[in-house]
């Protein structure tokens, strides 16, 4: 066996497959979407114009809702990461100190949101946060706070602050089930021993569970910053990035450019530069969040 | 030495034919539908046509007509099997164009005319029809018609309907809160202002498609101006936007609209589903559409109360606007087209032929009250009210305009115009505003 393994050929030819397979569905589509990046084809059939830099230079120079969209992904990002997390980290904690069937219980519940189908949670928050029949509108109108209600995803003022929440309600459940991963993965003697040195509750937490877990938060960091670049489906089936572009995102502005607009060469550039912006931010994160393993 | 060699020549042949069943079942997906269709025609003399709409709805409305005619077709040519697949407008939209993208060779399609007919064309996914053969008595159409399924005098598709911009509203709503039914712009203002006193929503719209706004400021320009052609001639780029004060009127109209409040509030994340659905259960006075929602008066899934108190009026006439009540946006929208790419061309037009005469479509879609034809139709003496008001309001028209301005430029106008019209109503946006951005629109496109 060892020998098939040192066999340069044997190598190649098992890996062949894999690579063919990576090749086409990955390298292929992005050289062609390259090619299309430079011309200022309406769909693919139509006649190919070339238009050399052009459609780089509108984007990066001329295009407002391009850099809106880049802006709203990485507020998305930097939302996962310090308002999501820290969330999922607390609850891991909480879950993992529960014990029992509760934990068992919650476990469940908490991830319920990830098993529901996109379409079925973006239609339950547009009728959730709907200005007339939505239930927000309504407690609030029943608590006496009705000078608070708004049309949530309807009002550029608040749309974007209502699709952060949505979404990262949304996600909570994924989070969750990693940090809880890494959180049951602590030793229990660790805490022992620092009960015994006189150490307790949030303190006990700060100091040797957040430490510990900062492998999981380092691939966590990159996830979240990627999903959130990535964002598309429950913001196309609410709002589809209005009202007025106020909940544009990089991904839908992307599809609505190649399929609502006829923009297909454009809209190629903007998936170039979505690659490179997202190798970029994996490439930022990875380096940020670098940092010896922790012994213990 | 040998054992091991044999184990690798083992093991790379599996992997082998691993890959090739992988890389094959890859591409089954598209050649199993298409095989099964090839084979059935070649089979027992059986056909099987790929049939592509806009109307998911089959029960009511369009999608019955549609679906009455697929089904007449059907029990007169016992061999032809019609498979139909529909989706929503805006997923229907999307779908046609990765459907073009592919040369996904489907048989029938509807299309929208204007911009996304122009782009279909352009990739060479529809077929180029000869008008001569739809001349005379078998079909009917009306004149002028063709207008957005003609691209450098060639035709590309036959219109469905007579498509034109009216106002719905409910008749009980409007007595109940003593509310006097608009026949000018600013009692329409006080129309709104009205029922936003009683908390009830003045007027439904779609406003997440946007292009419901791109069909109200049209409206509007005609109404100051009465001039039909006065919008088209500045996406033309004849005029600017800036040079004809009729612009800047409508615009400030629409901002009136907007601060008072005029529509839902949920209306930017309304689509055409939930603006209609705020109408039909009576939670606002009126619904902006167009006359292809004659249905709505004999759906019968619809409330009866509702259907009873259903009412249809002109747009009003602005105070001082040269634009009469009778000019009438009118345009034709929605069509049939013939796929290039089909793998029975001729089996398809027979059925595109059959579809498209005036005792089929036409017949069915005014009989069942879904639509007002672009053929010639006749009364029958069961029209429901709303139909007759309808055939009143498009026989009495002294003006049409031929085309929806939204879809009379290139696709990215049509984004970029409805985009504009988006921003405007969600923001605090002035009248001047919005011109220069819609100038920018026609500009850039």
């Amino acid at each position: 066996m060892h020998r098939v393994f040192r066999n340069k050929t044997a190598i190649f030819l098992f890996v062949a497959p894999g690579m063919l397979l990576f090749a086409l569905t990955f390298l292929v589509p992005i050289i062609v979407s390259g090619y299309y990046s430079f011309t200022d084809t309406l769909a693919p059939g139509t006649k190919v114009t070339m238009v050399g830099f052009d459609n780089y230079t509108n984007l990066l120079f001329h295009d407002e809702r391009f850099w809106l969209a880049l802006r709203n992904a990485l507020l998305l990002g930097i939302g996962f990461i310090v308002i999501q997390h820290p969330i999922c980290i607390f609850f891991a904690i909480l879950l993992d100190r529960l014990g029992g069937k509760a934990e068992k219980i919650f476990r469940t519940i908490f991830f319920i949101p990830c098993v529901i189908s996109v379409v079925v949670i973006s239609k339950m928050w547009l009728s959730l946060l709907d200005p007339t029949f939505g239930m927000l509108n309504k407690l609030l109108d029943l608590v006496g706070l009705d000078s608070l209600k708004h049309a949530w995803l309807g009002e550029s003022s608040t749309a974007l602050g209502s699709m952060l929440f949505i979404l990262i309600w949304a996600g909570f459940g994924w989070g969750l089930l990693f940090y809880y991963a890494g959180v049951k993965g602590i030793s229990e003697d660790l805490y022992e021993a620092a009960q015994l040195d006189g150490a307790s509750g949030f303190r006990m937490h700060l100091k040797i569970t957040v430490p510990l877990l900062k492998p999981v938060i380092a691939v966590q960091f990159t996830l979240a910053i990627i999903t959130a670049l990535k964002q598309m489906e429950t913001v196309f089936l609410t709002t589809n990035g209005g009202p007025g572009d106020s909940t544009q995102f990089l991904a839908v502005y992307l599809y609505n450019k190649a399929f609502s607009a006829s923009q297909y060469g454009y809209a190629n550039a903007i998936s170039v530069l979505f690659v490179i912006v997202c190798l970029l931010a994996t490439y930022l994160s990875n380096r940020l969040t670098r940092s010896d393993a922790t012994d213990f | 030495m040998k054992k091991y060699s044999k184990l690798a020549r083992a093991s790379i042949l599996t992997l082998a034919i691993a890959s090739v069943g992988t890389l094959a079942a890859c591409g089954s997906d598209n050649s199993s539908s298409t095989s099964d269709s090839s084979s059935g025609a070649s089979g027992e003399g059986k056909v099987t046509l790929r049939f592509f709409s806009n109307l998911p709805d089959r029960k009511s409305g369009q999608g019955l007509a549609e679906q009455t005619v697929i089904d007449n077709y059907i029990k007169e040519n016992p061999n032809v099997k019609i498979e139909v697949e529909t989706l929503a407008e805006e997923p229907f939209k999307n779908k046609l164009k990765a459907y073009m993208s592919s040369n996904e060779p489907i048989d029938i399609t509807m299309v929208h005319g204007g911009a996304e007919l122009n782009t279909l064309v352009q990739a060479g996914y529809v077929k180029e029809l000869d008008p001569k053969e739809y001349e005379g008595e078998q079909y009917n159409f009306l004149p002028g018609v063709y207008k957005s399924f003609t691209f450098n005098d060639k035709l590309y598709g036959l219109p469905r309907n007579s498509d034109y911009e009216v106002i719905y509203y409910n008749k009980k709503l409007f007595a109940d809160n003593g509310v006097k039914v608009p026949t000018t712009l600013t009692e329409l203002l006080d129309a709104a202002k009205a029922f936003r006193d009683k908390d009830i929503a003045p007027m439904s719209i779609n406003g997440k498609d946007l292009w419901s706004f791109g069909e109200m400021y049209q409206n509007l320009v005609l109404r100051y101006s009465g001039n039909q052609n006065l919008i088209l001639d500045a996406i033309d780029k004849k005029i600017k936007f800036a040079d004809d004060e009729n612009f800047l009127k409508a615009a400030q109209y629409l901002a009136e609209v907007r601060d008072s409040k005029m529509f839902q509030d949920s209306f930017m994340t309304a689509d055409y589903g939930a603006s209609q659905n705020l109408f039909t259960q009576s939670k606002a006075a009126m619904w902006y559409m167009g006359s292809w929602e004659a249905g709505m008066a004999t759906n019968e899934a619809l409330p009866e109360e509702f259907r009873q108190n259903l009412g249809v009026i002109k747009v009003p006439v602005a105070d001082g606007g040269k634009g009469t009540a009778d000019d009438l946006l009118a345009w034709n929208g929605g069509g049939y087209a013939l796929v290039s790419s089909s793998k029975q061309p001729e089996e398809a037009k027979k059925f595109f032929d059959y579809l498209m005469s005036a005792n089929q479509w036409a017949k069915t879609a005014w009989d069942t009250g879904a639509a007002v034809p672009a053929q010639k139709y006749e009364l029958t003496g069961t029209e429901s009210e709303v139909q007759k008001t309808l055939t009143d309001i498009l026989v009495n028209a002294s003006s049409t305009s031929g085309a929806s301005a939204i879809d009379y430029g290139t696709p990215k106008f049509k984004d970029d115009i409805q985009n504009a019209l988006g921003k405007f109503f969600s923001s605090k946006q002035t009248p001047e505003e919005l011109l220069s951005a819609l100038q920018t629109a026609v500009d850039t496109q």
